[in-house]
């Protein structure tokens, strides 16, 4: 298993798309450090509490930046199942005394952590940056990398299991995009956009459904945006106030990883059946 | 001697979407291979050859039958520590160097020790003339140092049973040549080697015993030496040349024979061609050689699989 998971690394590192995946990171990462240097910055860093300016800046991070490094991290990982399904490649891993079980797994645990060691180093990095420059040295920020860590195993879930059946990272990739950015925000915010346009109970009805089946990366970010933030964490999702404000949930991370634990074993049912 | 391998009735059928255009890759195919034997299965493309050593690492799924190896089920993991392949076509990853490969290959194959995996990775490259270039990425070697270093992936654990699906493929003759030798070598450890070849005069060489397969079906199955034997065809050599009265006398036996200068063959079996010797011995000519006639395999594989096509 370590082997497989080894060589995931030495792919991921040997991979163009990392380069300029590292690229993108650095400049994030010296974006954040010549911002908190400059006079404005450090003006309002200086007037306002240094708690409220850090959070401030974590948060807004966090909201622009969540979704597209996970669409990024899931695009640049996502040739590495096609790849080791390529003739020639998988059938002499099957051939060695390896379970297919173990083969997948090994290859999917390697690419997360390959993408967690890529949040360690990007929000370690802004974490070190922020809290340097404020003198306000709180971890929570750092719990970011557990949940953009656990919303890319959600994603690339769907990854290994297009990759099996259809062997195409495009397919892949675009069924990642039509989700992160189109479904799944839909879904989150049907009672507020969907609801109040269509009343029929059967239509409400399929929305529910397809909101609680499918995965919520953008709840996950909110989850952890109320974290940093302090704001309170139900179990379940509310709608409360006048202006319809929802509060983060609970319910969003574990039936997100209820659908990558489906999705896997799928994807494993299918793989241990399949001729290659 | 123990069967290392046994199948019993395998049959697969690609099946197709909506089941237009099936494909029958291997039908109710039984055979077994013996341990210490190099086994050659040959075949025209399309005949099932790779299908079949896909079923049996368990890479293919048969549709029905039973095919074990070492007394275990195909599908079962465990006694593929002892088997080295080599695919045809294999693709290893492109970023590691050519001692990478065989440490990644190595590990998978359950090789624990390092200080002893080194040493056979070093060995290896030393047999298949490739240590000047172990540090190289494997992306810059030529198909027939691609062919040595998936060769040396194949035998690096020190299997007892190796599957080779064309090994020679894309090597020079120097490098074929090389492999034979290696092949051989192998074999006189007591090792197992079931070969996948096009390549019909190396099967001679190094097989003892092979298959033919055509669409799906095991046409024959033999040692080399049984099947390219012609049964009936003779051949006898005098020291003189044969006269005109000799002649009358063999064609009087065998009307069909083909008589030259000094060379005589009957394809009429053999106690025609005893008759014939025992017209020269009565007459005191010197018999310098007397032969069962062989064809090639190459010849015989060819005439087999046009007499199946043909009916």
């Amino acid at each position: 298993m370590l082997t497989i998971i080894q060589n995931t690394f030495r792919e991921a590192l040997a991979k163009k798309i990392f380069i300029g995946y590292y690229i993108f990171y650095a400049i994030v990462i010296l974006f954040m450090f010549f911002a908190a240097n400059t006079d404005s910055i450090q003006g309002v860093m200086a007037l306002a509490d240094a708690k409220q300016a850090v959070t401030f800046v974590e948060t807004g991070f966090l909201a622009i930046a969540f979704p597209l490094i996970l669409f990024f991290s899931l695009i640049s990982t996502s040739s590495f199942f096609p790849s080791m399904l390529e003739k020639g490649t998988i059938d002499l891993m099957i051939s060695k005394p390896i379970s297919r079980f173990n083969i997948l797994l090994s290859k999917y645990l390697g690419a997360v952590l390959f993408v967690f060691a890529s949040m360690v180093f990007l929000f370690g990095s802004i974490w070190l940056i922020l809290s340097a420059k404020s003198g306000y040295w709180d971890v929570t920020f750092l719990f970011s990398i557990i949940t953009m860590t656990l919303a890319f195993a959600v994603m690339y879930s769907i990854v290994i299991l297009i990759s099996i059946l259809t062997q195409s990272t495009i397919v892949s990739i675009l069924v990642n995009f039509f989700l992160i950015f189109v479904l799944c925000p839909i879904l989150s915010s049907r009672e507020i956009i969907i609801f109040p346009l269509i009343q029929n109970e059967t239509v409400q009805f399929i929305f529910n459904f397809f909101y609680y089946i499918f995965p919520k990366p953008g709840e996950i970010k909110d989850i952890t945006i109320s974290i940093l933030s302090e704001q309170p964490l139900n179990f379940w999702k509310t709608t409360a106030g006048e202006n319809m404000q929802m509060t983060s949930a609970w319910m969003s991370m574990i039936s997100s990883v209820i659908f990558c634990i489906t999705i896997t074993a799928a994807s494993i049912y299918y793989f241990s059946k399949k001729d290659y | 001697m123990s069967a290392i391998i046994e199948t019993q009735n395998l049959s697969k059928v690609y099946t197709a979407r909506f089941g237009k255009g099936n494909v029958k890759a291997l039908n109710n195919f039984s055979f077994s291979i013996n341990q210490g034997e190099i086994f050659g299965l040959l075949g025209p493309n399309g005949a099932g050859k790779t299908t079949l050593v896909k079923i049996l690492l368990g890479i293919t799924f048969p549709t029905n039958g039973d095919a074990k190896v070492f007394g275990m089920k195909a599908s079962n993991h465990k006694w593929k520590m002892k088997v080295g392949y080599l695919p045809e076509n294999h693709r290893f990853p492109n970023y590691l160097t050519g001692e990478q490969v065989l440490g990644y290959y190595g590990r998978l194959s359950g090789m624990k020790n390092k200080a002893e995996m080194d040493k056979r990775i070093d060995e290896m490259l030393g047999l298949m003339r490739l240590t000047e270039w172990r540090k190289t990425k494997i992306k810059k070697y030529s198909k027939g140092m691609m062919q040595k270093i998936g060769l040396a992936q194949a035998m690096l654990s020190n299997p007892d049973l190796i599957f080779l699906d064309e090994p020679t493929d894309g090597v020079d003759p120097i490098g074929r040549k090389e492999i034979r030798d290696i092949l051989t070598q192998i074999k006189s450890q007591g090792k197992t080697i079931f070969l996948n070849s096009h390549l019909l005069s190396e099967v001679e060489m190094i097989c003892d015993r092979v298959a033919i397969l055509n669409k799906g079906d095991l046409i024959k199955e033999g040692s080399v030496d049984d099947l390219t034997v012609s049964q009936d065809v003779f051949i006898i050599e005098t020291g003189t040349p044969i006269d005109n009265e000799s002649r009358a006398s063999v064609l009087s036996i065998d009307s069909n024979a083909g008589i030259g200068e000094s060379e005589i063959n009957t394809s009429n079996g053999i106690e025609t061609a005893n008759r014939i010797l025992d017209i020269f011995r009565s007459k005191r000519i010197n018999i310098k050689n007397f032969n069962q006639k062989t064809s090639s395999l190459e010849e015989f594989f060819i005439n087999v699989i046009k007499k199946e096509d043909a009916s």
